[in-house]
């Protein structure tokens, strides 16, 4: 919730490359074949970088000047047109922007071009870090971009005064304060949890920048905590990823990627890195960026292996964070615990409610597997719409009235909209075990849109509202079940197309709207192989013991197709077979994949006999093949 | 510190005396940024509008642009010694400028963000106050270093939108936080709470005529008087308190008028010294979300920030408004600093 002048910096970004053919983008979705040795891998990594590349390249205009940034960088990342980039460069800096969108873009040419640029152009580059104030932004992946970025000019361009700088610190100073910041957040992301956790695109916002700080760091232990940082973050992805496809929970999310589970930033590194996905268009804009220093980065083979290979089910469950609560909470940063259930058809992901940030949280849903997910709305989940200048007010220093009208503007177009499908609730509670979610909502009366909105896709099949009150149906290879605990109407909705501007198209999507203060849903998913048949899913399910009241506290009991029999109160503590379940015993992270200790800033990624472990207390890797 | 003390007041007179004989006793300055109407969409760029940051009316009465182009200034504190020392409270944190303005200083580091307010103590100028979204920081020598100062203030409920110095004694500061406003009388040694809000207590303000005398805005507490010098408070019984307050101001030139501003109500006005109140938003644009209010203390002129409309003055205390420009707008802040007319108001300036 910051100055306009930094979200319009971002946009630019984001449309700064147009749409043209793309091999990967308009082609057939990739093969889902496991390349078997780290050299494939390799090659086949390197291809991928080598085709962004060469499609942007392809795009200049002969003879025309640079227009951005991505189109300078690129072609210097080629070796290509030195004289052109520079004059390019010449003309951009003359009105250079501020923020972090722009600083990062422009480290990324400053250092790729160090031999490459004239010295004007570098002059130009140095000159307009002298002269435009910097705004910082007031987000977690603000700073990464912002300190990643001065960090690596302050080291480009050491033993400067502070009057050379926009700061008005020294390059020493500049230097120690980067490094101070990227240390702490490192530190408390790798101890208490990720902030921005699982985003679907601001992991561009981080990958780019630890990237750049794992190539172009001068202190080796820079580079080297860039490089851990990567892993880390790459580890995530793979782990919560179905064939590339980001699904819920997180932190932060879109109005499109929401729904559309394939069309985010995310699966541009999913298909970089694993080449399991088809990239999204212009590969998102960011990932140029990432493109042209990108093969400075090797991929752990056991990251690959556990975005592409998973021979079972599993069950990973991870401690994350809140953004920072300046107000409206007892807690600097609540804890947020995350499930991940993945199957072969389908992956079922939540935390337990509650907003980790103020407008962008998914806290769940099941999505389903697709052999092309462009176009696809693989996904089902439900949520209460919030609008409320208290909740922005718990994360952003600012009055109260103008918020909700800001963050439209500000590429949050949905915020204020009823049927919206984007944001978590503080009357949202969720508890999920295996392949069964339970969503309860306590809206308090007076609250602004005092209902709450269920996601029908338009890629469901066999649709059944049963008079049981199970609503049934199939998506992709996916069984799923869907019962509404208060009355409903099932009606089309328009979705929004862009987050920017808010323009919506209707394509046969339908909003399950419960417009009830005490609520619930609960769904279950199943895969089709399980069953003769849907109607045979339908029988089991209509089979399992269900019991609920909405009257004082939502309280459900049911039992899961699993066999587990789950009772959830709102404001309680969840009872799994007639123990409470205790998330205070969780770790950082617990599954077959990932695995780290509360505090220990000590990740192990484990994929079969292959086993890799960052350890940022130590600030070493360590490689193993399991005996 | 008596010296000080006693060699700040001297100046202070000094300068009130000559700039009476020479013009206007302050300086306005606006802390702006501009938006483009309806949003942002891809056609508004690039955006043809002024620069952000700081507009300074000069001796024309025309706005001069000073500083960075920068979006998010909420206030210019300026050493009472010195008029090339600036501090502002930004999202970058605080920028210090020892040269009137022309260049910057980014003066607190990585873990300060997005203070709220800055204010000086005008009997210990070195002593600088930065309101942060948690808790305050406090410079005593000149900016360079800001420890947090935070002893007695709660481990949350810190939240601190407004920081004023009580100019009859130096180390007595007020802090309008999430949980109610705070007291010191040492310097930020130790802090207690004087009086308790539900939410954010927008904006402190020490009257020019009584030095025990402080009005407050609150989110959810309407508005507040004291007239201890802040030990007590009372709500303002003809102030509406439903909606959010967001600031107010005393008229230097009349000692029964107050005004404050609001989103919701717009500009509330007093002339009985807070008996009854008045509704003046006849001739500002409907709706009159006014985002912040000043009273030009040189001839009590009322300026009202309407949110992303424009700047509205008036010559009658809210009675008649006219468009004072700055369309497309959102004040921060009108700062009103006391003008030194034996040196330029600020470098850049003519």
């Amino acid at each position: 919730m910051i100055a306009r002048r930094l979200l319009i910096a971002s946009f630019a970004l984001g449309c700064a490359v147009v749409s043209s053919a793309q091999p990967a983008f308009v082609g057939p979705a990739p093969a889902r074949t496991i390349l078997p040795t780290p050299e494939l891998q390799r090659a086949a990594y390197l291809a991928r970088i080598d085709e962004i590349l060469a499609w942007r390249s392809s795009q200049a205009k002969p003879g025309e000047l640079f227009p951005e940034m991505t189109m300078i960088a690129t072609k210097l990342a080629l070796h290509q047109d030195a004289e052109l980039c520079s004059r390019s460069v010449i003309q951009l800096m003359k009105t250079p922007a501020s923020g972090p969108f722009w600083m990062f873009p422009t480290v990324n040419v400053a250092f790729l071009g160090r031999d490459q640029l004239s010295l004007e152009a570098r002059q130009a580059i140095r000159k307009a870090w002298s002269r435009e104030m910097q705004m910082r932004g007031d987000t977690e992946n603000h700073w990464a971009m912002y300190y990643t970025s001065l960090y690596l000019m302050a080291e480009l361009y050491p033993n400067e005064p502070g009057s050379s700088w926009y700061s008005g610190k020294s390059s020493a100073d500049n230097l120690a304060e980067a490094k101070e910041y990227l240390i702490d957040w490192m530190n408390l992301a790798t101890t208490v949890g990720q902030g921005e956790f699982n985003p679907t695109h601001y992991i561009g916002e981080y990958a780019i920048p630890m990237l750049y700080l794992a190539t172009w760091a001068k202190d080796p232990a820079m580079r080297l905590r860039g490089k851990m940082t990567l892993d880390w973050i790459f580890a995530d992805l793979a782990e919560n990823t179905l064939n590339g496809v980001l699904h819920g929970a997180n932190a932060r999310t879109d109005d499109v990627s929401v729904i559309e589970r394939g069309k985010a930033l995310a699966s541009f590194f999913s298909w970089v890195l694993f080449g399991n996905v088809p990239p999204i268009i212009s590969y998102g804009g960011w990932g140029l960026y990432f493109a042209t220093v990108a093969k400075n980065y090797e991929l752990p083979e056991v990251i690959y292996r556990i975005a592409v290979d998973r021979p079972s089910d599993y069950v990973q469950r991870d401690f994350k964070r809140t953004r920072r609560r300046w107000r409206n909470s007892d807690v600097l940063m609540a804890p947020i615990y995350k499930t991940n259930y993945t199957r072969r058809d389908y992956a079922v992901g939540s935390y337990q409610g509650g907003l980790a940030d103020p407008i962008q949280t998914h806290v769940w849903d099941v999505t389903w597997d697709v052999r092309d997910p462009r176009g696809v709305h693989n996904t089902m989940f439900s949520m209460h719409p919030v609008s409320s200048s208290y909740d922005l007010q718990t994360y952003f220093s600012e009055l109260p009235d103008q918020m909700a009208k800001e963050v439209t503007k500000e590429g949050k177009a949905s915020y204020d909209s009823p049927d919206k499908f984007l944001g978590g609730s503080r009357f949202e509670q969720v508890f999920q075990d295996l392949d069964t979610v339970i969503a309860l909502y306590d809206i308090p009366v007076g609250t602004r849109f005092p209902h709450i909105n269920g996601f029908f896709s338009k890629d469901l099949v066999q649709l059944t509202v049963d008079p049981s009150g199970w609503i049934f149906a199939q998506g992709g290879s996916c069984y799923l079940a869907y019962r509404p605990l208060a009355a409903y109407q099932l009606r089309p909705v328009a979705l929004i197309k862009s987050s920017m501007t808010g323009e919506r198209a209707s394509l046969g999507d339908q909003q399950l709207f419960s417009p009830h203060l005490k609520n619930g849903t609960i769904v279950q998913a199943a895969a089709v192989s399980e069953f003769k048949d849907f109607a045979a899913f339908q029988a089991a399910i209509r089979a399992l013991p269900l019991s609920f009241q909405l009257v004082t506290k939502p309280t459900v009991t049911f039992q899961t197709l699993r066999g587990k029999v789950v009772t959830c109160t709102f404001g309680a503590a969840p009872i799994v077979n007639g123990q409470p379940f205790d998330y205070t015993t969780w770790k950082l992270f617990e599954g077959p994949y990932l695995n780290a200790e509360k505090g220990s800033g000590r990740l192990t990624i484990t994929h079969g006999a292959l086993e890799r472990i960052l350890d940022f207390k130590t600030l070493s890797i360590t490689d193993r093949v399991k005996p | 510190m008596s010296k000080i003390k006693i060699a700040g007041a001297l100046l202070l007179s000094w300068v009130v005396a000559l700039g009476a004989a020479v013009g206007p006793a302050h300086d306005l300055i606006l802390c702006v940024t501009f938006r483009v109407p309806g949003g942002l969409t891809a056609t508004a760029l690039p955006l043809p509008l002024p620069p952000c940051g700081f507009h300074q009316r000069g001796a024309d009465n025309r706005f001069t642009h000073f500083g960075p182009n920068y979006p998010r200034f909420n206030n210019l504190a300026r050493d009472p010694r010195d008029p090339r020392v600036l501090y502002a409270a930004s999202l970058n944190g605080v920028l210090c400028s020892t040269d009137g303005g022309e260049s910057w200083r980014i003066g607190t580091s990585w873990d300060m963000t997005e203070p709220r307010d800055v204010c000086i103590d005008p009997h210990a100028p070195d002593h600088i106050y930065l309101a942060l979204p948690d808790g305050i920081a406090v410079s005593n020598d000149r900016g360079l270093t800001w420890p947090r100062r935070e002893i007695g203030l709660p481990r949350r409920g810190k939240y601190m939108q407004a920081v004023k110095v009580d100019r009859a004694q130096a180390g007595r500061v007020l802090a309008g936080c999430e949980s109610g406003i705070y007291l010191t009388e040492n310097g930020a040694q130790s802090w207690r709470r004087v009086f308790s809000t539900q939410a954010t207590t927008t904006d402190l303000q020490q009257s020019p005529h009584d030095a025990q005398l402080w009005l407050a805005t609150t989110q959810s507490d309407g508005a507040l008087r004291s007239r201890d010098g802040g030990l007590t408070w009372e709500k303002i019984a003809g102030v509406p308190a439903a909606a959010a307050l967001y600031n107010i101001a005393f008229d230097a030139t009349n000692a029964r008028r107050y005004a404050v501003a609001s989103w919701t109500y717009g500009i509330l006005t007093t002339e009985d010294g807070g008996e009854t109140w008045s509704e003046r938003n006849a001739g500002l644009p409907a709706p009159h979300r006014v985002f912040r209010l000043g009273i030009d203390p040189d001839n009590g002129r009322l300026y009202a920030g309407v949110y992303e409309a424009a700047v509205y003055e008036s010559l009658d205390f809210g009675r008649t408004w006219r468009s004072a420009g700055f369309e497309h707008s959102v004040v921060y802040n009108f700062v009103f600093l006391p003008r030194f007319v034996n040196t330029p108001a600020l470098a850049h300036l003519p």
